[in-house]
């Protein structure tokens, strides 16, 4: 593993390679990480972007990205991925690329694609051991329809196709990449950026299947002022309710133990899409179940 | 038929408008045709809407060119070619725009031949500006009484409770009432035949190669062409004497990569491209960001 060059908040990139004019929300969580991503990452990427939010970076003729783009469907995005790899290895086999010319495949799929229909080719491809980076912005919704609900919307979260609050649980995809046995996998959020470049300068120094899942606060989706876009995020981390953490040769690692833990009621309260949890009448037992499952997460890490 | 057009941004209403208004029609007896068009389909980005209403069957279809009325939710709109706002504006063409300015400023700075007229902020509704518009709509045809246009707002905003039902309410028909000195101000426009239809006057241009005929394909950030400042409303303001030279967090967490630091650590705002979302303004550490509003230094400027 190469030495890793960031390692204060100084060290963070101050130019950005990702270019200004897309087309996501004002406030948005996701590209806020995905900038922060590509700054670290460099631009000598190829990008297969499954259907999402995220497909309208790359509007043509505008593209945000300075190496190449592949819209795939939500399902397919790390079918694609691979075929952006086979091609790359072709051409420098046959001497039609120079090796130092390569690229990385890096797969950019919301939480739709990513926790649902895209699973199945994404299993396939980590069983592969497919060389990719696999960045998942995670709103916990499919936001770009209008926030109807995913397999990643967290208990109680109202969305278009759960007015009343959603009843399942939130799918946990780290610990499905991690069963797979993956070169790395880690959780990142933007409004922690320090932890997410160092992530990103790890992953970027490692072969194989690699996981970024990234937190993405959505003002949109999650109904809150656009500014309040970082304050959410941090909560998500001090709440307990996002554990910051990679999984390394072998060993989840948390990166980040938040102590004490701020009561998951300030992040819920935060936001519209749990409102129904404080008026007209205050759900005590939700609240109360939401909690609980936070802090069995955390007693079973130690 | 009547041929009306709505302007706003993502979030004021309006594709909730034009479903009112053609609801109003709709009870009034009329063949109605309403359709949002977004673009970037984003909060605080340049959406419209259109509404036909007729006594016959519409054949017509797709975006109202020759509109007989455009209603304007918001004025930063109007000189931002990408809205579209004046698109297809006609001496017979009645523009109303929501605004503490008048009527007669916004024709004379237009240079408008057609009746211009001005909505009050009070009159306007605020945030409820495109129901303001529905309102000032259904009055300025004529046609529509003020219980028909009541039931059509019960009808489209009634799911969403009691206290969100009277603020639309109060607002759509504050706007009937003030603009009852212009009742059938706007009139049916004619028919459209076919038959007189003219194509555009545009360019043949040669098929070339894609390298030669859209080099930009195969250039690097190519979004920074799309101005997303056209979406701000409060522009960050950076107070340099407080700025402490930190030289990462506004410009790392800033979701849309327009700030730049410089190498002497000074952070430099791109307004180009600033959506004005103020997360710079929550998260600035010394509190060297403030918010001014553009519409106060638009009218400062003048």
């Amino acid at each position: 593993m190469s030495e890793a060059v960031i390692r204060s908040m100084k060290d963070l990139p101050s130019t950005h390679l990702l270019g200004t004019g897309t087309a996501m929300c004002a406030g948005c969580g996701g590209l806020q990480a995905v900038h922060e991503i590509y700054d670290v990452l460099g631009g000598r990427t190829v990008f297969v972007n499954a259907a999402g939010c995220m497909t309208l970076l790359a509007t043509y003729p505008f593209t945000p990205f300075r190496g190449g783009w592949l819209y795939t469907s939500m399902a397919s995005a790390a079918a694609g991925a691979q075929g952006i790899r086979d091609a790359l290895d072709v051409l420098m086999a046959k001497g039609r690329l120079p090796i130092e010319e390569d690229l990385t495949a890096v797969v950019l799929a919301g939480d739709g694609s990513s926790y649902g229909m895209g699973l199945s080719a994404t299993s396939a491809a980590i069983e592969r051991g497919l060389d990719f980076l696999y960045v998942c912005y995670d709103n916990e919704g499919y936001g770009n329809t209008g926030q109807q609900a995913s397999g990643a919307t967290p208990l109680g979260a109202r969305t278009a196709t759960t007015p009343r609050g959603q009843r399942l649980r939130k799918k946990d995809l780290f610990d499905i990449w991690v069963a797979h046995r993956p070169a790395y996998a880690a959780t990142v959020i933007g409004a922690e950026p320090l932890d997410l470049a160092k992530k990103i300068e790890r992953a970027r120094s490692i072969r194989g299947p690699r996981l970024i899942l990234a937190l993405a606060p959505c003002p949109t989706g999650w109904e809150f002022e656009p500014e309040h876009a970082v304050e959410i995020g941090r909560l998500a981390v001090q709440t307990g309710l996002f554990p910051l953490k990679e999984y390394v040769d072998g060993k989840v690692v948390h990166t980040r133990i938040p102590r004490p833990r701020v009561p998951v009621v300030d992040y819920l309260a935060a936001q519209g899409r749990f409102r129904h949890l404080f008026e007209p009448v205050r759900d005590d037992a939700l609240i109360g179940e939401i909690q609980a499952e936070v802090d069995a997460y955390w007693r079973a890490v130690g | 038929m009547y041929r009306i057009r709505f302007h706003g941004r993502g979030g004021q209403g309006i594709k909730t408008a034009a479903q009112a208004l053609g609801t109003a029609f709709f009870l009034e007896g009329f063949e109605v045709q309403d359709a949002p068009r977004y673009g970037a389909e984003r909060r605080g980005a340049p959406i419209f809407a259109y509404v036909r209403a007729a006594r016959a069957p519409i054949q017509e279809r797709g975006v109202i060119a020759r509109p007989d009325a455009v209603l304007v939710a918001d004025e930063t709109l109007v000189p931002v070619p990408a809205a579209g706002v004046l698109q297809g504006l006609a001496e017979r063409t009645v523009l109303v725009v929501a605004s503490s300015e008048t009527g007669e400023t916004w024709r004379e700075r237009l240079a408008l031949p057609g009746p211009v007229l001005a909505l009050a902020p009070d009159e306007a509704g605020g945030p409820l500006a495109g129901m303001a518009c529905a309102g000032a709509a259904a009055r300025l045809v004529g046609v529509i009484g003020r219980e028909r246009l009541e039931a059509a707002v019960r009808e489209e905003i009634g799911k969403l409770g009691a206290a969100v039902l009277e603020r639309n309410l109060a607002a759509a028909l504050a706007a009937y009432d003030a603009l009852a000195p212009h009742a059938g101000l706007v009139a049916e426009g004619a028919p459209v035949a076919a038959a007189g239809y003219r194509p555009p006057e545009w360019i043949e241009l040669p098929r070339d190669t894609a390298h030669f005929a859209a080099p930009d394909i195969d250039a690097p950030a190519t979004s920074v062409a799309a101005k997303t400042g056209a979406w701000r409303t409060l522009r960050p303001v950076i107070d340099y004497a407080r700025c402490n030279r930190c030289s990462w967090v506004c410009g790392t967490l800033c979701p849309d990569s327009a700030i730049a630091v410089d190498a002497d650590r000074t952070p430099r705002i791109d307004y180009d491209h600033c959506k004005g979302c103020m997360v710079c303004l929550a998260v600035c550490p010394p509190h060297a960001i403030a918010a001014e509003p553009e519409r106060a230094r638009a009218e400062a400027a003048e």
